[in-house]
């Protein structure tokens, strides 16, 4: 008797350890338990990389740990407007800000962010055993300060591409045609001389055929700095202007007479250059942000154009959005003689590497319970499901996950190509008074687009407004 | 004493309110106005600057600009709403079939959110996908091009505005028009006052005050525009749209220069009081001075 109920002890005993055993050896549960009825909130732009973590990781953070997640996604400006002012105002309203690559550096000189880096360190017990910083890719590093600590997790990163259609530079009727007006073979360009004679090609073809079908897209709108950001990042560079032609060695000077290049012969090529595409562009570009340029090309009306890769994928692969699935390749941005050089030798770059992070501000109530969720969308398990539904890689090991190895077949190679020729890109310069200096110039900049004034004299503009406003914040001496 | 004392009672919640949401952000409005202060610039603390940034406005050609897009933007929407929904209120006062209807769906645009008005126009004019270019150019030849005519994009903005806000003065002067008595209109047509002279001897005197009441609502509003134009056309092309409650907002959240800004919003406020005084002089005040006693 006495052995029989032995035994069913025992057995329940076994039974109740077999059941509690995971629980146990489960981290993310153990960790939050700690903070049960905390609501973590977040505020980042709009874009697929976010909306995924709005609408799948934080419910399986949520579900996983019982801390609470609310992702709040907005505009661009949106997002900034409120993160800046929770931060500034410290209201602690936000755990987690998105940080786009090219404001971290303004947010580190004002001490926003908490070091992640040495908070894990100071407290080992919230550190995650799946998350290690050195899975990140090297983009992880403008999220870095001096001493190699992080300040924010990456979560997406992509670089500006050279979209073409496939299907219309391999049609034989069209490649005859070409091949006939040029006396070159269609291929997708690689000098600013062979874009623009295809671009021409193609908006000239569209008109003589009666197709809504122009040469190339432009970022073009005339009061938003998706234009500003389209010179300066992806179509300057390709000329050898770099840094938006600042040079913080010489006392950040921006005109070529202070040792700067903003308004230099290569800036006013390249801007002439770009001014010529947008005028043979789809109507809608003198409108078009990033967005827009996206939306230009999935519904076929660009044979060529420079596409953010976030875009990519949905363009590429979402036959519900786009119209031409199955029929997008992608290159690398032509170039002027020598930058190619100068960007694999890493004196220079050809392009825009573009992406953000979650940062945990310091004035966050919940700074715990936000460093939990940062290593969850952090953690290498989670980023191949991301990868596929939104483009973009933060973790090295996500290149070898078996679905983004098909999902790169579908987007021609895009991440082959942001493996092996990404370190040709690169991020914004490490400026602190980014959005400072593009709005003192910007203005003139859009008069340049209206024709209001010369691409020469508007330039020459922007150098001297752009130095006179580094004056006024005191960075220039 | 006491009455006093329950009278001040009652309007403790309203002083309070008015003082946290309005007076207290002003004052601080204005003590930024005399500092330099960019949070991202070398020095992120503020910086007393005296009038300098006062100084600064005056001889800033992008701030007199915007200044005067506004002033012509105001005017062309508010005297158009004005008039059209004059036009408006009249019609409602006649019976006939679907009226009820009519008012109601007239009325729908009030309870749209600006940004929202401003993303349904920029919708309805993009170049070469918007139903309002493609009708003009099917119908007229005509290639409408926001991001490119500056004119076209003014004339939008305003059309935009007329769109959202002419139901307020509908409703406002159709109020008005409601309650007017009907004896000096009789009184007037016994005395053969044709229907011009009625609207302006008889109608226009005694609607003033909503008139005014609705001019002043409407043009303080037209001044500080900025969620639908920002969301329609950014401020351009160029700054042909960049309004001066746009520009307000350009240098203070992305530029984050807070003592300039500051001080534009303090000269924005200034300049439509003054307006808005010398409206109620021309409009109310001589004519209450010409009247015999």
């Amino acid at each position: 008797m006495f052995r029989r109920s032995g035994t069913i002890v025992a057995a329940l005993a076994a039974g109740l350890l077999a059941t509690a055993a995971p629980a146990m050896a489960d981290f993310w549960s153990d960790a939050g338990a700690k903070y049960q009825g905390v609501t973590l909130h977040g505020v980042t732009e709009s874009t697929p990389p976010s909306n995924y973590i709005k609408d799948v990781l934080a419910p399986a953070f949520e579900k996983a740990t019982g801390i609470k997640v609310e992702i709040e996604t907005t505009s661009w400006d949106q997002m900034y407007d409120k993160a800046i002012k929770d931060m500034e105002a410290k209201t602690g309203i936000y755990d987690m800000v998105y940080i786009e690559q090219d404001i971290i550096y303004a947010y580190l000189a004002r001490d926003f962010l908490v070091d992640i880096t040495k908070s894990l360190k100071d407290d080992p017990s919230l550190k995650a055993p799946d998350f290690d910083e050195s899975r990140f890719t090297t983009f992880a590093n403008y999220f870095k300060n001096a001493d190699g600590d992080l300040f924010g997790i990456p979560m997406e990163a992509f670089i500006k591409l050279y979209l073409y259609r496939t299907d219309l530079f391999n049609d034989p009727a069209i490649k005859e045609a070409f091949k006939k007006e040029t006396g070159k073979d269609l291929a997708p360009a690689k000098t600013h001389e062979d874009y623009t004679q295809i671009a021409e090609f193609f908006t000239k073809w569209g008109k003589d055929n009666g197709k809504e079908i122009w040469g190339s897209t432009a970022q073009a709108h005339t009061g938003h700095p998706a234009s500003w950001y389209e010179f300066f990042e992806s179509v300057a560079p390709t000329f050898g202007v770099y840094n938006w032609g600042i040079d913080a060695s010489k006392n950040y000077a921006a005109s070529v007479a202070e040792g700067g290049s903003m308004n230099s012969d290569k800036a006013k090529t390249a801007l002439k250059w770009w001014l010529h595409l947008r005028d043979i562009a789809p109507p809608e570009s003198a409108a078009s942000t990033w967005t827009e340029v996206g939306t230009t090309f999935a519904a076929g009306r660009a044979a060529q154009g420079f596409v953010y890769g976030e875009n990519a994928a949905w363009i590429a692969s979402d036959a519900e959005k786009s119209k031409v699935v199955g029929n997008v390749g992608v290159a690398l941005p032509p170039v002027e003689p020598g930058v190619m050089e100068e960007a694999e030798a890493g004196k220079g770059y050809i392009g825009y590497y573009d992406g953000g992070a979650f940062g945990l501000p310091v004035t966050s109530k919940n700074k715990e319970a936000a460093l939990l969720f940062l290593q969850y969308i952090g953690q290498d398990s989670v980023q191949g499901d991301w990868a596929v539904a939104a483009p973009r890689i933060t973790n090295t090991a996500t290149y070898d996950d078996p679905k983004v190895i098909e999902m790169d077949k579908t987007l021609g190679g895009y991440y082959t190509m942001l493996k092996d020729q990404g370190k040709l890109f690169a991020g914004a310069p490490p400026y602190p008074f980014h959005a400072q200096v593009r709005e003192a110039t910007a203005p003139i900049f859009y008069r340049i687009l209206t024709g209001e004034v010369g691409p020469d004299e508007g330039l020459d503009q922007m150098a001297a407004a752009a130095e006179a406003e580094l004056k006024n914040l005191g960075y220039r001496k | 004493m006491r009455s006093n004392r329950v009278g001040w009672l009652l309007l403790a919640p309203t002083i309070l309110i008015l003082a946290v949401f309005g007076i207290v952000p002003f004052l601080y409005v204005l003590y930024v106005a005399f500092h330099q202060w960019n949070p991202f610039g070398a020095n992120p603390n503020m910086i007393y600057n005296g009038a300098d940034n006062f100084r600064r406005l005056v001889f800033d050609a992008e701030f007199l600009t915007s200044v005067w897009f506004t002033l012509k933007f105001a005017f062309f929407a508010v005297a158009s709403e004005v008039a059209l929904g004059y036009l408006l209120a009249q019609l409602f006062m006649k019976d006939s079939p679907g009226k009820g209807f009519f008012r109601t769906i007239h009325t729908l645009p009030l309870i749209v959110a600006p940004i929202v008005v401003g993303s349904v126009w920029r919708l309805m004019t993009t170049p070469s996908i918007g139903i309002i270019p493609y009708l003009l150019n099917d119908w007229f030849g005509y290639d409408l091009n926001i991001g490119r005519d500056a004119t076209s994009a003014f004339v939008i903005t305003v059309i935009m505005d007329i769109w959202h806000w002419t139901p307020l003065v509908t409703l406002t002067l159709l109020a008005a028009l409601v309650s007017l008595p009907k004896e000096p209109f009789e009184q007037a047509q016994i005395d053969g006052a044709n229907r011009w002279q009625i609207f302006w001897h008889v109608t226009l005197p005694m609607i003033r005050p909503a008139i005014l009441a609705t001019v002043f609502i409407r043009l303080m509003d037209a001044l500080r525009t900025v969620d639908e134009v920002w969301m329609l056309t950014g401020g351009g092309p160029g700054a042909a749209t960049r309004y001066v409650g746009l520009h307000i907002w350009k240098l203070v959240f992305p530029k984050t220069d807070y003592g300039y800004g500051s001080a534009i919003s303090v000269i924005v406020l200034y300049l439509t009081l003054v307006m808005c005084w010398l409206l109620y002089v021309g409009l109310v005040a001589r004519r209450d001075r010409k009247r015999p006693s």
